[in-house]
């Protein structure tokens, strides 16, 4: 069913189009010529972000780190498996589906630790992503409190997601 | 963001040299190389949705759908133009429907459109939408079921319910401390005036750039 809906929604702007007379042409001209000065605008922040990405994973500091916060995060509830896609899934989106998969591979679909995994992927942003594109085209640096509250939040979402796959 | 980027691309480096060397290099150009494919692909994706968007601004069904969320969009985020609601609603929109693709172009604009000249200290309502799409609102997770479905599960689709509650709390927790932060900060200025100059000096820029947005604002808004 779900695969209608873009579809027909696209479809019914095309006629709302068409009732009002706007010119469709015109409108893909402008969008095709903006999106290529949004991606100008944004490049320098996602090129940043993956050279750091790719450095963390691939220097071994990542399961260092995620090593250190096994301990600790385990007593919040939070199976010491999945640390690392915790670690991951503020940084890269693409990174968080590899590790998923992975840990798919390694403990089975439906165990506990794939599931938590599953809705932590599902239920979670790449908020250090987002916060460098979001900003890219206005001066604002200063993020103040909004990173911090931002992890806080997420990880409250993560002790409830491995609480709730316990009993659900 | 300029200290946690150097922090962790200093100590990867460092590690990297002790575990091996001749890897440093390629991984950053690797790095470079996923942003451009990344870049190529998005440029592609905001290409269609860009041009979908126009539409829907030369239709005015923007304006419909703003005023459709602009009862919750007006309680959230006070004191904004009309552009900047119309392009939050567009963006929240497209997040609880999971595109996107939509929804970043959308969220880029919102935020230039409530940043005045020069202002370089983020404002409450940007921390909020910030964090709000940080905090995922989507509402069904496809990707992952899909994946989930793909790998032989006996019911993919059971991390639903679990994904919607953990996404409700940490949107809704983020939404809370939010305009707490966002109380104390009126109450901070509030301070400021009473006490004058016995404030630190990176409270004082804060306080004058949370003050000077909304004249800006107001201003643009004639």
């Amino acid at each position: 069913m779900s695969v209608y809906i873009l579809p027909a929604l696209v479809i019914i702007l095309l006629v709302v189009c068409i009732i009002k007379r706007v010119k469709v042409y015109d409108c893909f001209l402008e969008g095709t010529k903006d999106s290529l000065g949004l991606i100008k605008s944004i490049f320098p922040y996602i090129a940043s972000i993956f050279v750091c990405i790719e450095l963390f994973k691939a220097s071994g500091l990542s399961s260092i780190v995620s090593g250190w916060l096994s301990k600790p995060l385990s007593y919040i509830g939070i199976p010491s498996e999945i640390t690392e896609i915790i670690l991951l899934v503020p940084l890269s989106g693409n990174g968080t589906i590899a590790l998923l998969e992975s840990i798919i591979a390694e403990y089975g679909v439906d165990s506990y630790p794939a599931r938590c995994a599953a809705v932590i992927s599902g239920a979670t942003e790449t908020i250090f992503y987002i916060s460098a594109v979001y900003f890219s085209a206005c001066k604002v640096r200063k993020l103040r409190y909004a990173i911090p509250v931002a992890i806080f939040c997420t990880l409250l979402g993560t002790v409830v997601a491995c609480a709730l796959c316990r009993i659900m | 963001m300029n200290i946690a980027f150097t922090a962790l691309t200093l100590i990867s480096i460092v590690l990297l040299t002790f575990t091996s060397p001749a890897t440093a290099f390629p991984t950053m150009l690797q790095g470079v190389m996923n942003a451009i494919t990344l870049a190529v692909k998005l440029a592609a994706i905001y290409a269609v949705w860009l041009s979908v968007l126009k539409m829907m601004q030369a239709t005015e069904l923007d304006k419909k759908l703003s005023k459709l969320l602009r009862p919750l969009i007006k309680r959230l985020f006070k004191k904004e133009s009309d552009e900047t609601y119309g392009w939050i609603s567009i963006n929240l929109a497209a997040n609880m429907l999971g595109m996107g693709g939509v929804a970043t172009p959308a969220g880029i604009n919102a935020m230039r459109s409530m940043a005045a000249e020069g202002q370089t200290v983020a404002s409450p309502n940007m921390i909020l939408l910030l964090i709000i799409n940080a905090t995922s609102i989507q509402l069904i997770p496809a990707t992952v079921i899909a994946m989930r479905a793909t790998a032989g599960s006996a019911d993919a689709s059971s991390i639903f319910l679990p994904t919607l509650i953990s996404t409700a709390v940490s949107t809704l927790s983020g939404i809370i401390l939010c305009k707490a932060f966002a109380l104390s900060d009126t109450k901070k200025d509030k301070d400021f005036y009473v006490n004058g100059g016995s404030c630190n000096k990176k409270r004082h820029i804060n306080a004058i750039s949370c003050k000077v947005k909304p004249s800006f604002m107001s201003r643009k808004r004639k």
